[in-house]
């Protein structure tokens, strides 16, 4: 570790690159250089450790009263070094710690010890998109994480962070498979179209499409399409800011509707070059098993059904039970299929540093995750981060540049084995034959990890840049200007070689075949504003007026290629022998808006906030592109108020706020309102074949949202407990959707605008709590609850839409009309349904009329930090009240050549059982249609409530005096570790049946900093 | 540091200035290069020939016509006696194997979609065509007469499979949303008026060389069919004359091995491989080189249906042996994969069933002599003697025969066949163990019933 002492060789080292990237970036760094030095002589240079009492303070701001160019930033190890007068006092300041004001005197070597200041949390200045508010004088609804949320979690996807930490944010694991992606739901549902929820997600400025990239044709393994998130490093990540209410989304009107995720990636700071590498290696595994019937039961189940069907003989193709195969074997599938150990390895480094006018970032990180099934599979991710900011000496001009660029490599299985591995019969041959090649069991196998042979390869490119400039004009008037750059390059191949069919078939490479598919999205953004900030009297107004254009362009083109003369070959679709274009689109997006806010600020006590915003955007028809949104917000600090300061001493901070607002939604995809042909990728007799692309109504216009919050913030003893409520309303009506036709009219669905009202309405809670404190010892309490309902209010004409089995008036969006069970019969064996209407006939209109509810009924987290000395223990528990499907949802008849989870043993055998499940039967037509009604049952739907100890953390900081010029942080980790149900399943937090489920994860990271 | 403050001075004044300007057109997009507005495609030959060949290429890949797996011939041929099942239970294949369909099957669902958004296609071609001003008289016929054919054609194979369904003309979707179900001779009505109304826009001649898009002959054929279906029997065998007349263009009798090459002179109409090289999805998914298979084999009922003397046993069947058991497959495609140059293409009409429509129409309206020729040909072409029925019900019994041997996995002919004579609940509920006389008619889709209310109430037995 000596080489990078700054004390012996390795402070020449630091100072030249530190000198080079100064150079590099400031054109006046010379200039400076030379008026350090005479200040160098009249003054003296005075130096000294930071400390909170025990341990050293990195980062803390020293400076000069009444100096604002003079002042300096403490190292890792807590010191720092100013020159300052006789006649100076020192400043020292820190978030989260009280200010200090020390007397320099004739001292030279001053060490300063920091109070911990609770109150100060007030002071965060929170981003909230085009403006930043002290957190003491927000007026809207805006939920934070910041870097220490994110670095000690084993996730590679920015919002799996974000999981259980925000209050009114609901996220799912979309599947266990890696680079897949999470669903996220800011304060509900509030479009009926499933896909038209999304928030807007802003990296740095710059929006940043969430659309899902890919194709289903060459993402067959996961539930859907790859996710451009997947792209963000969260190390990179310094906070990630969601904006729930009116008050905050209306500035970003026709897409504010489902909330806004702002994400800033961290920047170089002033003070001395630290660099800094964090290695992290961690293993995942399935959380648990299905439990699935052994081979002796499971062919007593085939056989008492085909006994039950009256079938002597079996059937050529039960291999199972006919004596083809070995029945004595009995295999652990799912252990042989996912039951595999997934590594994952991370490396960041980050260089940063600055002096007082530039300061720089620079981060590179790589991560290779594996799979749990059998093969080799992984998914890459590797990037580079880079922060530039500079501002004149005069301090009127600034610029910040900011570039992310990604690159992600997945070599994935083409078909998720998790369903299968729950399913496979028991006694199933092997999967590889003696001499190591597929088992085919002389074609009565289909050997279920044949479709390995194929692969899915991605590589996805992503640079996302932006530039912020600005101009102070004096008289409290700037003027700025963003502009931000995406390109975004996918492409994904989807080998299919001949090898994944039984030999039998006969098949040879001229019928391998490969999908492909690229992707390019670009765009840009450019974002004017002007900015005035006066103080009047008692009054600070502030007042923000801006413009946006921004164009979006994407380009797509599938590819099927067929007929290799060699398998190896098939990355190059050119030698393929037949070549096809499947679809090759274009698309254009252009969006223009004007958008303002005034902010008037009465001695931090009464704080008024409007916000407006004019929209335009390609997405609507003639007529219909424009639309305006707006809101009002407003804050009363009560606990500034003299009544109270003398009264309620123990009161640290009230605050009372209000918001009312609208915005909007535009996520329908592009050119939907006009009525056209596109190329449908087919030949026939040597002409490209013209489909109509829609059904076309050119009248659809935007959706709005309407929200209204009320929320009360209140700290006490110094904050050391701080609470807050929020009760909110949200309407969206004018519901844009793709309304559901029958399959007559040629298309499943046509865009328009549909007269109903969808609410959610909920309250939300945080409480935060330090519980202990104290020199060597801390404890602090996180907890977040929401509990939210979502209601269609109106729908008219519901009765009539061909919406009228899939909603109900007063009930959630998100229900499922089932069949109401009434257990096996008794006499036959075979599962019951109530006939509702008693007509004799079990029809969907008429008899699927029981409702459940999949929308949680209430969710939440609780997080714990602990520190003693050197040693930090975070937890997390994640909690969720819900309904979900079971495992009868996705579960074939017990009977059939598929393997049941172990409780099917409790089923009718003779007149008088009643169950649970019904007789085992492989062809019965009768109980067929039975078990396909249970799926649709409320049997299939129970509690699947949880509590999981998401994340736990433990860390070590190794002491100074063991590593004098550098620090050592050693930690373990673990994802999902706990998880307390009653639900019958794989897992109770996951949505999409038939996909692996989120992994336990457990991981070891040390991280040093120099 | 002043000099770079004037410098940067104009700059900011710019953004100042574009601040507060807005474009009004910025959001006014041009179509993308992949798309083309509705009325422009139907003003020029190449693009309305285009969306016209692309329903084409639709039946080839989906729906009712399909040679692939989820086409009538392998579905209806499980569902009957043609086909016996090998893979595992639970998927589309199994459900009609096993004769337990579920009306929420995605199987059922993707027939019915996928051939309305063939008719949806069909109509917006007659939509467009009737609209545009630039295109020729002849163009015009020759769209329309396409568009017309394909309509009753898809209508034809749905209403056989799902009985009373609605006959969609219009393309717009608030009038389709609605519509109701029709009986089976109102719908055979509508089918007949269109058919009649491509024979008089279709010229005689095929446009191209490969027989891949319908003529007159096409019509006339299909409508001979129909009326068969329809016990119109001299309509019928007036049809089927019409296209057999044509002697010059269809040739029969013809070798047994050559009926299913592209350039057989028996085809009256066939759906071309989507790309050079390619053969058939039939071939494709009926052939198998090792056993035993892995989705399915032609039956033993079937099989047993062949004398030993019948040369389609051996040249449009073929066994595959593993040394103790042997399997049979359907040889009447016999390329599997792909080839330098495509040498089958998927045949939807072809002469001999003219022959067979003729012959049965002339037994029923008591030609005998004139049926048994026409049985004759088709018999002595297979390399069988001439038929020894003699009373009608006999002739009648023997055509039937006849078409099973002859036109087996050939798009149901066997279902249908055996459900407009009658005979469906008879011949199948001794092979089928799970055969019920409901099963005559597939179940309509339940998310149609629940989106459209008028198409209550869903067919017996579902």
């Amino acid at each position: 570790m000596n080489y990078f002492s700054y004390y012996k060789g390795g402070k020449a080292l630091y100072c030249l690159i530190f000198t080079a990237v100064l150079f590099t970036f400031s054109s006046s760094f010379g200039r400076e250089l030379f008026r350090y030095k005479n200040i160098f002589f009249q003054q003296n240079q005075v130096q000294g450790t930071v400390t909170d009492g025990s341990t050293p303070l990195p980062g803390v701001n020293v400076s000069i009263k009444g100096k604002t160019n003079n002042s300096s930033t403490t190292d890792y190890s807590g010191q720092y070094t100013i020159n300052a007068r006789v006649s100076d006092t020192l400043i020292v300041s820190f978030i989260g710690f009280k200010t200090k004001f020390i007397p320099v005197n004739n001292s030279t070597k001053i060490d300063i010890k920091l109070e911990y200041d609770t109150t100060t949390l007030q002071e965060v200045r929170v981003n909230a998109g085009y403006y930043s508010v002290k957190e003491s004088d927000r007026t809207g609804s805006i939920s934070r994480i910041t870097s220490k949320d994110i670095e000690m979690q084993p996730v590679t996807n920015i919002l799996g962070v974000m999981q259980g930490r925000m209050p009114g944010v609901n996220i799912t694991q979309n599947s266990g498979m890696p680079g897949a992606g999470f669903g996220i739901q800011i304060r509900g549902q509030n479009s009926i179209r499933n896909d038209g929820n999304s928030p807007m997600y802003i990296i740095d400025g710059v929006p940043y499409s969430s659309q899902s990239i890919g194709s289903s044709l060459t993402s067959p393994n996961m539930p859907s399409e790859n996710s451009p998130l997947n792209s963000i490093n969260p190390a990179d990540i310094e906070t990630i800011e969601v904006l729930k209410d009116g008050d905050a989304t209306a500035i970003y009107g026709s897409r504010g509707a489902n909330g806004v995720v702002l994400i800033s990636t961290k920047k170089g700071k002033q003070g001395k070059t630290s660099f800094s590498t964090t290695y992290q290696h961690g293993i995942g595994k399935v959380i648990r098993f299905k439990n699935v019937l052994q081979t002796p039961q499971y062919l007593a189940m085939r056989r008492e059904a085909f006994a039950n069907d009256g079938v002597a003989q079996y059937p050529a193709s039960a291999y199972d039970v006919n004596g083809t195969w070995d029945q004595n074997r009995n295999t652990n599938w799912q252990k042989e299929l996912i039951g595999g150990l997934a590594d994952n390895t991370n490396l960041q480094a980050s260089l940063s540093g600055g002096s007082l006018q530039t300061n720089f970032l620079f981060s590179g990180n790589y991560s290779r995750e594996t799979t749990v099934y059998p093969g080799n599979f992984d998914y890459i991710k590797t990037g580079g981060h880079c922060n530039l900011n500079h501002e004149s000496q005069n301090k009127k001009f600034k610029i910040n540049f900011s570039a992310i660029y990604s690159a992600q490599f997945s070599s994935l299985p083409s078909i998720d084995l998790t369903q299968i591995s729950g399913r496979l019969s028991p006694n199933a041959p092997k999967l590889y034959d003696a001499s190591g090649n597929l088992n085919w069991e002389n074609n009565t196998f289909d050997n279920p990890i044949a479709p390995l042979e194929g692969k899915i390869k991605g590589t996805t490119y992503d640079l996302l840049a932006n530039v912020m400039l600005s101009y102070d004009l004096g008289y409290g008037l700037a003027v700025r200007s963003s502009f931000g750059y995406t390109d975004l390059n996918q492409k994904q191949l989807n080998f299919q070689p001949h090898t994944i069919f039984s030999p039998s078939s006969g098949f040879g490479s001229e019928i391998s075949s490969l999908y492909s598919n690229l992707i390019n999205r670009t765009s840009w953004i450019a974002e004017p504003q002007l900015a005035w900030n006066q103080s009047i009297g008692k009054a600070e107004i502030e007042v923000l007026a801006g413009n946006t254009f921004q164009s979006q362009k994407g380009d797509r083109q599938l590819i099927n290629a067929t007929g290799f003369s060699n398998n190896a070959l098939m990355e190059n679709p050119a030698s393929a022998a037949t070549y096809r274009v499947v679809n090759s689109d274009q698309s254009l997006y252009r969006y223009t808006a004007a958008f303002m806010r005034v902010n008037f600020n009465w001695e931090g006590k009464y704080i008024l906030n409007l916000t407006g915003r004019r929209d335009g955007s390609s997405r609507f028809g003639p007529g219909k592109q424009f639309a305006s949104f707006g809101a009002v917000g407003a804050a009363w600090n009560f606990a500034k108020e003299p009544v109270f300061k003398k009264n309620l001493e123990f009161l640290s901070f009230g605050k009372i706020r209000a918001s009312y607002g609208t915005s909007g939604n535009d996520q329908i995809g592009d050119y939907q309102f006009l009525d056209t042909y596109g190329t449908s990728g087919l030949t026939y007799s040597g002409i490209s074949g013209l489909q109509p692309s829609r059904l076309s109504n050119a009248d659809f216009g935007w959706e709005t949202n309407v929200k209204f919050e009320v929320a009360l913030e209140a700290g006490f003893f110094n904050d050391r407990i701080f609470t807050s409520a929020s009760w909110f309303i949200n309407k969206s009506s004018n519901q844009l959707v793709g309304i559901p036709l029958p399959g007559t009219t040629g298309f499943q669905s046509i865009q328009a605008n549909l007269d109903a009202e969808v609410q959610n309405k909920g309250i939300e809670i945080t409480l935060r709590t330090v519980n202990m404190k104290s020199k060597e010892f801390s404890w602090i309490t996180n907890l977040n609850f929401t509990s939210l309902k979502n209601e269609l209010k109106s729908f008219p004409g519901l009765s009539s839409s061909t919406y009228r089995n899939q909603f109900v008036i007063g009930m959630p969006l998100n229900i499922q009309k089932v069949y109401k069970y009434e257990g096996v019969d008794s006499a036959l064996g075979i599962y019951q349904f109530k006939d509702v209407n008693g007509d004799g006939v079990l029809t969907a209109a008429d008899d699927k009329q029981t409702i459940k509810n999949l929308n949680p009924k209430f969710y939440g987290g609780m997080q714990n930090q602990l520190h003693y000395r050197n040693v930090d223990l975070d937890f997390l528990f994640q909690f969720v009240r819900q309904e979900n499907f079971n495992e009868n949802f996705s579960n074939p008849m017990p009977g059939t050549m598929f393997n049941q989870p172990s409780g099917v043993s409790a089923h009718w055998q003779s007149p008088g059982d009643i169950g649970p499940y019904q007789a085992y039967s492989n062809s019965n037509t009768a109980m067929i249609l039975a078990n396909s009604r249970l799926i649709q049952s409320d049997a299939a739907v129970s509690d699947a409530s949880y509590i999981r100890l998401k994340n736990i953390s433990l860390s070590y900081q190794l002491p100074q005096k063991w590593t004098k010029n550098f620090t050592c942080r050693l930690s373990v980790q673990g994802q999902n570790i706990l998880t307390i149900t009653k639900y019958k399943g794989i897992d109770p937090e996951f949505r999409s049946a038939g996909y692996l489920p989120p992994l336990r994860i457990y991981s070891t990271t040390v991280n040093l900093t120099f | 540091m002043k000099t770079f403050d004037t410098r940067l001075k104009p700059l900011m004044k710019l953004i100042t200035a574009v601040l507060f300007s807005s474009c009004s057109n910025f959001t006014d997009i041009d179509l993308p290069s992949s798309q083309l507005t509705a009325s422009s495609v139907f003003e020029n030959k190449t693009t309305a020939n285009a969306a016209m060949v692309d329903i084409y290429s639709k039946i080839r890949d989906r729906g009712l016509l399909t040679g692939y797996t989820t086409g009538l011939s392998r579905e209806l041929g499980l569902y009957t006696d043609e086909l016996q099942y090998f893979g595992i239970s639970g998927t589309a294949q199994a459900n009609f194997y096993t004769n337990s369909l579920l009306a929420t099957g995605s199987e059922i669902s993707e027939l019915w979609n996928s051939s309305y958004n063939q008719i949806y296609a069909a109509n917006s071609v007659i939509k467009g065509t009737e609209a545009s001003l630039s295109l020729s008289i002849e163009d015009k016929h020759q769209l329309m007469g396409e568009a017309l054919f394909v309509r009753a054609l898809v209508h034809f194979y749905l209403t056989n499979c799902f009985g009373p369904i609605p006959y969609v003309t219009e393309i717009d979707y608030k009038k389709n949303t609605t519509l109701s179900k029709l009986s089976q001779s109102a719908l055979y009505a509508l089918i007949k008026k269109d058919l009649e109304q491509a024979v008089a826009l279709l010229p005689v001649n095929y446009v191209g060389n490969d027989r891949v898009r319908p003529n007159r002959g096409a019509a006339q054929a299909l409508l001979a069919r129909l009326c068969l279906y329809s016990e119109q029997w001299e309509e019928a065998s007036n049809y089927s004359s019409a296209v057999l007349n044509q002697s010059q263009m269809y040739v029969y009798p013809l070798a047994l091995d050559l009926v299913f090459l592209k350039e057989s002179r028996s085809t009256i109409w066939q759906l071309m491989p989507s790309a050079a090289g390619r053969n058939t999805y039939e071939g494709n998914t009926s052939i198998f080189t090792q056993g035993p298979p892995s989705s399915a084999s032609i039956s033993p009922h079937l099989l047993n249906a062949f004398s030993s003397s019948d040369q389609r046993k051996t040249q449009w069947i073929k066994a595959v042996t593993n040394g103790s058991s042997t399997w049979y497959h359907a040889n009447k495609y016999k390329r599997q994969t792909t080839t330098a140059t495509s040498l089958e293409y998927s045949i939807v009409l072809r002469i001999a069933e003219q022959y067979l429509i003729r012959a049965e129409s002339r037994a029923h309206s008591g030609d005998l002599i004139g049926a048994k020729e026409d049985l004759n040909k088709i018999r002595n072409n297979a390399g069988l003697q001439n038929t020894l029925a003699e009373t009608p019900e006999q002739i009648i019994d023997a055509i039937l025969a006849e078409r099973r041997l002859e036109l087996f996995t050939e798009h149901g002919h066997r279902f249908f066949d055996l459900k407009r004579t009658g005979r469906l609940n008879t011949e199948l509920s001794s092979v089928k163990t799970q055969w019920s006389a409901t099963d005559q008619l597939l179940p309509l889709p339940e998310s149609e019933l629940l989106l459209n209310t008028n198409l209550n109430p869903q067919n017996e037995g579902y």
